[in-house]
């Protein structure tokens, strides 16, 4: 590997899931931002120990949503009064409870549109490359291992002493990850 | 770093304390109620009975779906919940005495139950098709079966998370899913008939076969509601603290958004195959209680236990917000109330709405009553099962 290529985080593995959710506590403490954890099952409190926010993924879904209940009720009203009006049991062409059911699944289909679409984006995929897999010893996330990866991104990030530092917080393995 | 967020035992005094007048004053309440009830008896019997049931059927509901709640937990092994589990628990054990407040019912039948009347039985050809199913000695039949099961269920779920508090057993947890899982299929069926013979039958051509799903989906969201005052008011009062954390409370908060929407749903559905058919015997049920002022209830109901609700849950932050969560709660319970009295009045009161000041008496009795009965049980016994199998799992959510 040569030497001129950029790192792109520091990978540290540790031994067990408590371990891990106390160094994401501590890396989040010593007010790192760009870093992630890695394990082969969710962790229980694991985004309050990174200080993760609340995903901004209901938002999408909310707009989504909103936008499908206003486009189904108008789609139904413009068809049912406009288009092809029809008397239907004496009923006004402006039936609301009856347009209700397809409004109804046409929030459902376009929220989870969203929330499907949403979750790619935010998440950057689909992605065609990720230096993590540059290490052998990440694939033990989804077996039995518990990784912590401090990227390189971060402003406080210096190669030297984020190694040091996830030592002294109790990591097991420490690897550079290359870019 | 400390594991200080991380605890498997329990750090809070766990007996609701004696020197909270609470029960007393509840009862004082209750009492009051009873005794100027007992004056609108003579005054106006027929009243006396429709605003009877209107309470009746609204403490029914709450205890109900507090028994509900409670075997949902055993039958799914929920962990998460066993920290505030005593508190539907000491709800759905207020089962064991329901049987008698019904009692009184089968005194007001004739003004009540249409079906009763010789008058119509001579002539109604409908009730007549009817009779094999509405005669009173069956209604009473049914009746003692749903408050037995009820009764049998809610005391020995009880009886057996009390047992388990001297020690963890693994026989008596094992016994609360045997009781549970069969008691959740026998409370469908029975809650369902309960409803039909309770409310529906009050008019005697009108049918819905979602009635007992409606009954069911409105109990269960108020219940939830008042699981929620009350664990907000136990951890106003400083109690239970170290145990029941914002977690406990956003996941009820997320259950009470989730029963806002079925219930929605189920009364919307019911509402809509109704109306769109528009056949004469099934839509008068819905255009007596669309007539005059009825139709602010009906309104009320639409956009204040579902579209409010929904719109104000929907955020995380909102659903462990002890404030919004519990004026939400209070606001459905006392909807729930109404739903009650929008089912049962207009029997009585065809054009319009017309509060009578027996409806309210009534609801003081039955609610004082049934609250000072919650407080002072619930101050016989720890208000956690502080020896579940499932404690720590419930201590440790996050």
């Amino acid at each position: 590997m040569s030497t001129m290529q950029k790192t792109y985080g520091v990978l540290a593995e540790f031994a067990n899931p408590a371990d891990l959710m106390d160094a994401a506590a501590e890396v989040r403490d010593a007010g790192f931002k760009h870093f992630d954890t890695y394990s082969p099952f969710p962790i229980h409190g694991m985004d309050d120990a990174m200080g993760l926010k609340p995903s901004k993924l209901g938002w999408i879904v909310l707009g989504h949503g909103i936008f499908g209940l206003l486009g189904g009720v108008a789609l139904q009203s413009w068809a049912m009064s406009i288009a092809y009006p029809m008397h239907i049991s004496g009923k006004p062409f402006l039936n609301f409870p009856a347009f209700v059911p397809v409004a109804f699944a046409i929030v459902i289909l376009l929220a989870a549109f969203g929330a499907f679409m949403g979750l790619f984006f935010l998440s950057r995929l689909p992605r065609l490359h990720q230096p993590l897999f540059n290490s052998k010893r990440i694939a033990k996330a989804t077996d039995d291992g518990f990784f912590l990866c401090i990227e390189a991104a971060d402003p406080a990030f210096s190669e030297k002493k984020t190694t040091d530092f996830l030592k002294s917080i109790g990591a097991t393995e420490i690897e550079i990850i290359p870019e | 770093m400390s594991m200080d967020h991380h605890h498997t035992t329990l750090t809070d005094q766990l007996t609701f304390p004696e020197e909270n007048r609470i029960a007393t004053a509840f009862f004082a309440a209750g009492f009051a109620g009873i005794a100027l009830s007992l004056i609108g008896l003579f005054v106006n019997t027929e009243q006396f009975f429709f605003s009877y049931l209107t309470s009746f059927t609204f403490i029914a509901s709450l205890v109900l779906g507090a028994l509900f709640f409670v075997m949902l937990q055993h039958i799914t092994r929920s962990g998460w919940s066993v920290v505030l589990r005593r508190i539907p628990e000491t709800i759905s054990y207020q089962l064991l005495w329901l049987g008698l407040l019904f009692v009184p019912i089968l005194f007001g039948m004739e003004f009540l139950y249409e079906w009763t009347r010789a008058e119509l039985i001579a002539t109604d050809e409908l009730i007549q098709h009817k009779r094999p199913y509405l005669n009173i000695p069956f209604f009473i039949v049914r009746n003692v079966i749903y408050f037995a099961v009820w009764a049998f269920l809610a005391y020995k779920l009880y009886r057996n998370s009390v047992a388990m508090d001297r020690g963890a057993s693994d026989a008596i947890d094992r016994q609360q899913r045997v009781i549970s899982a069969p008691g959740i299929l026998v409370f469908a069926f029975t809650v369902a008939f309960a409803s039909f013979d309770w409310m529906m039958s009050m008019d005697s051509g009108w049918f819905s076969t979602m009635f007992g799903v409606y009954f069911f989906a409105m109990s269960f969201q108020s219940v939830l509601a008042l699981v929620i005052v009350l664990v907000i008011y136990l951890l106003s009062k400083g109690l239970l603290t170290n145990t029941i954390n914002n977690s406990h409370i956003h996941d009820m908060g997320a259950l009470l958004f989730g029963f806002t929407v079925f219930y929605a749903y189920i009364a919307f559905s019911q509402f809509l195959l109704i109306y769109y058919a528009n056949f004469p015997k099934e839509i008068l049920w819905f255009y007596y209680r669309f007539e005059g002022s009825w139709i602010i209830l009906a309104y009320l109901f639409l956009i204040g236990r579902f579209a409010l609700p929904f719109i104000i849950l929907l955020g995380k932050k909102a659903k462990s917000n002890h404030k919004v969560l519990m004026g939400v709660s209070i606001w459905i319970i006392l909807l729930q109330f109404l739903e009650m009295y929008w089912i049962v009045m207009p029997i009585l009161h065809q054009d319009a709405i017309s509060v009578h000041w027996l409806d309210l008496t009534l609801l003081l009795a039955f609610f004082g009553v049934s609250a000072g009965l919650f407080f002072r049980q619930f101050a016989r016994h720890s208000m956690v099962p502080k020896n579940d199998p499932l404690l720590a799992e419930s201590l440790n959510k996050h």
